[in-house]
C-alpha cells in the first residue's frame, strides 16, 4: 500500500478516473409523465442542454480523457451531447435503457440490457464495454448479462480500494472499478451542501487516497439539481482536476483503460456474489 | 492529582478506540442485497478492517472490534485475523438488527455468540447493540452467556454497574457511548463534515473530557461511505491517537480490560 512500490502502469502513484453519469430525462421520467418535464422536473434537461458541454470545456482545458455512462433513452434523445463528448475522445459506457432498477427487473432484465446494448451501439459506433448501474442497484445476475454481451467492466460497487476481477462463471470475467460516494458530486449536493465543502471533503480524501496509491474514481453528473453542471460547480471540478494534477505520478485514465490493463496483471478472479445469503436463510442457518 | 473520577493510581482519563464491523449484515439485516450502492459493507471486510488493525498496532493501543455473527459467517478469515492479533472481539447482534426482536432476541444473541466463540476460540466478553436496541431482559442473558459487560447505552458520562428493576447485576459493566458526538456516522451519513473537521471536533471532546478526568470512548465504522475504513477517515483516528497521546496521564483500553477494571473497584461506579 506504499507508494514507492507503485501497482499503476510506469511505477505513477495514483490512478484517477473521472467519470459522469449522464442521467436526463431518464431519471425524471421515474417521478412526471414526459408533458410534465417543465419545471421541477427539467433539471435533467439542464444537464443535456449546458451542463454536459461545461464539464466537456473542463476536460478539455486539462487534456483528459473521461467516461461517460449513459442512459440508452438519453442518448437517443440528445444525440448532439453524444457526438460532441465522441469528437473529444472520451469513452461512453451503458447504464440501462430508462434508468431502471436492474436488481428488480427479474425476467425483463436481460432483455432490458440487450435493448440498451443494441440502442447505444448503434448511436456511438462501438460496443461499450463499461456499465454502471441505475440508482446502483443490480444482482448477480446482471454481471452474467454483462459478460455474455461482452462489457469488461463494471463501476457501481462501493467495497475496494483497487479494482478486482470477478468471476462470472463459464470463464467469463469482469472487471469492478469500485466507486466512493464521498468523490461524488451528488452526495453533497442532493443534501443541499456547499460547492466549498464539496471541494473540501474532496482534496482531503484525494491527500489520503493519493498517499496510499489507490485508485481515485470520481463520479459527476451533469445535471442543474444534484450535479456539477452550473459553472460554479463546474469551477469546482476544474479546481479538483487541477489540485490532483499537481501532484507527481498522477494518471488520469478511462474505465476501458483501466480494465484492459487490470485484467491483464490479475489473473486471479473472486465468484460474484460470494457470502450472498438473505434475510430468511441467514435467520434459519445454524 | 485527585480528578473528578478514580482511575488507576496516575492516570487521569482513560481511553477506549472501539471498531464495529458493520459488514453486509447491516444492509441485509435491512433485506437489501449488499451489491453495487449497498455493497459499503464488504468494505470493511476486504480492507477496513486490516487497515484499522494495522494502525492499532503501529500505534501500540489496544481496540475492541465489535462484530456481528452473520458478518463473521461472510469473513471468517478476518475476524479470526483480529483475535490472532490480539485485539477483542465483541459481539453486535446477528444481522445488525434494525427491527424489534422481541421474543427472538434471546436465540439471536446467543447466535452470534456462538459463532463469534467457535470461530475465534475465544468467548466474547462484551456486547454491543446493534442501531442501539435493546431491551431489559438483554443484560440477564449476556451474564448468562459469561459476558462481563454492555456497550450500548447512551445515558452517562461513566462506566457504571448495571441495574435492572433497581437491583444491581452483579458481575456487569456498562460502558456508554454516544452515536451522536464520538461516532462516525453523523458526520459521513448526515452532515458530509469535512475529515479535518470531524478530528477537530473529537479533540475538542477529548479535551473537555480529559479535563474532568472522564472516560473517552470512540466508536467508527471500518465501512466505505458513511464508515471510517477509507484512508481519509483512518487518518483521522491516527491523527486522534497522536493527539491523546500527547496528554500526560492517559491510559488506553480494551474494553473488556476496562470493564474488569472497574469491577474489581466496583466501588467507584455503584
Amino acid at each position: 500500500m506504499t507508494a514507492n512500490t507503485s501497482i499503476w502502469p510506469n511505477s505513477r502513484n495514483c490512478a484517477v478516473l473521472i467519470t459522469v453519469n449522464l442521467d436526463a430525462e431518464s431519471v425524471d421520467l421515474h417521478e412526471a409523465k414526459r408533458e410534465n418535464l417543465y419545471g421541477r422536473y427539467s433539471y435533467g434537461r439542464y444537464g443535456m442542454r449546458a451542463g454536459a458541454s461545461r464539464l466537456l470545456d473542463v476536460f478539455r482545458a486539462h487534456a483528459i480523457n473521461a467516461t461517460f455512462f449513459v442512459p440508452a433513452l438519453d442518448a437517443e434523445n440528445n444525440r448532439a451531447v453524444i457526438d460532441s463528448i465522441l469528437e473529444d475522445g472520451h469513452e461512453v459506457g451503458a447504464r440501462g435503457y430508462a434508468y431502471e432498477d436492474h436488481s428488480r427487473l427479474g425476467p425483463l432484465q436481460r432483455a432490458t440490457l440487450e435493448h440498451a446494448h443494441t440502442v447505444l451501439t448503434k448511436i456511438t459506433g462501438a460496443k461499450p464495454v463499461g456499465w454502471r448501474a441505475p440508482f446502483g442497484l443490480l444482482s448477480t445476475e446482471t454481471f452474467q448479462h454483462l459478460a455474455d454481451l461482452g462489457y469488461r467492466y463494471d463501476s457501481s460497487f462501493q467495497d475496494d480500494d483497487y479494482p478486482y476481477v470477478v468471476d462470472c462463471g463459464g470463464g467469463r470475467q469482469l472487471v469492478e472499478l469500485p466507486t466512493f460516494e464521498a468523490l461524488t458530486d451528488a452526495t453533497f449536493y442532493n443534501a443541499r451542501h456547499s460547492h466549498s465543502r464539496v471541494l473540501k471533503v474532496w482534496k482531503e480524501e484525494f491527500d489520503a487516497m493519493y498517499s496510499a496509491g489507490h485508485c481515485v474514481n470520481v463520479t459527476l453528473h451533469p445535471r442543474g439539481d444534484y450535479g456539477s453542471g452550473r459553472a460554479i460547480r463546474a469551477r469546482v471540478v476544474d479546481e479538483f482536476i487541477t489540485y490532483m494534477a499537481r501532484h507527481p505520478g498522477v494518471y488520469f485514465t478511462t474505465g476501458r483503460e483501466l480494465a484492459s490493463w487490470w485484467a491483464g496483471e490479475h489473473p486471479q478472479s473472486e465468484p460474484v456474489g460470494a457470502n450472498l445469503v438473505p434475510f430468511d436463510a441467514a435467520l434459519a442457518r445454524g | 492529582m485527585q480528578g473528578k473520577y478514580r482511575w488507576p493510581d496516575g492516570v487521569r482519563c482513560v481511553v477506549t478506540l472501539t471498531v464495529d464491523f458493520d459488514g453486509p449484515s447491516h444492509e441485509t439485516g435491512r433485506r437489501l442485497t449488499p451489491l453495487g450502492v449497498n455493497s459499503h459493507g464488504r468494505y470493511s471486510g476486504r480492507r477496513g478492517v486490516y487497515r484499522y488493525l494495522d494502525l492499532f498496532e503501529k500505534h501500540d493501543v489496544p481496540g475492541t472490534f465489535y462484530v456481528p455473527g452473520y458478518d463473521a459467517e461472510c469473513y471468517p478469515a478476518v475476524v479470526k485475523e483480529i483475535t490472532r492479533r490480539g485485539f477483542e472481539v465483541g459481539a453486535h447482534g446477528y444481522l445488525h438488527e434494525s427491527w424489534d426482536v422481541g421474543e427472538q432476541e434471546e436465540e439471536l444473541l446467543r447466535k452470534s455468540h456462538q459463532i463469534l466463540t467457535d470461530l475465534t476460540g475465544i468467548a466474547p466478553l462484551g456486547w454491543r447493540s446493534p442501531s442501539g436496541r435493546k431491551s431489559g431482559r438483554t443484560v440477564q442473558v449476556l451474564k448468562d452467556l459469561g459476558c462481563i459487560y454492555d456497550s450500548s447505552d447512551k445515558d452517562y458520562d461513566l462506566p457504571y454497574v448495571v441495574r435492572v428493576d433497581g437491583k444491581p447485576v452483579e458481575g456487569m459493566m456498562e460502558l456508554p457511548s454516544s452515536a451522536f458526538s464520538l461516532d462516525d456516522h453523523p458526520f459521513y451519513k448526515f452532515s458530509m463534515t469535512p475529515p479535518s473537521e470531524v478530528l477537530a471536533h473529537w479533540q475538542q471532546e477529548f479535551e473537555t473530557l480529559y479535563h474532568e478526568n472522564g472516560y473517552f470512548m470512540l466508536m467508527v465504522h471500518p465501512r466505505s461511505g458513511w464508515g471510517s475504513g477509507t484512508p481519509a477517515r483512518a487518518r483521522v483516528m491516527e491523527e486522534m491517537i497522536r493527539f491523546i497521546k500527547q496528554h500526560e496521564g492517559v491510559q488506553f483500553f480494551s474494553v473488556a480490560g476496562l470493564a474488569k477494571w472497574c469491577l474489581h473497584n466496583r466501588q467507584h461506579f455503584d
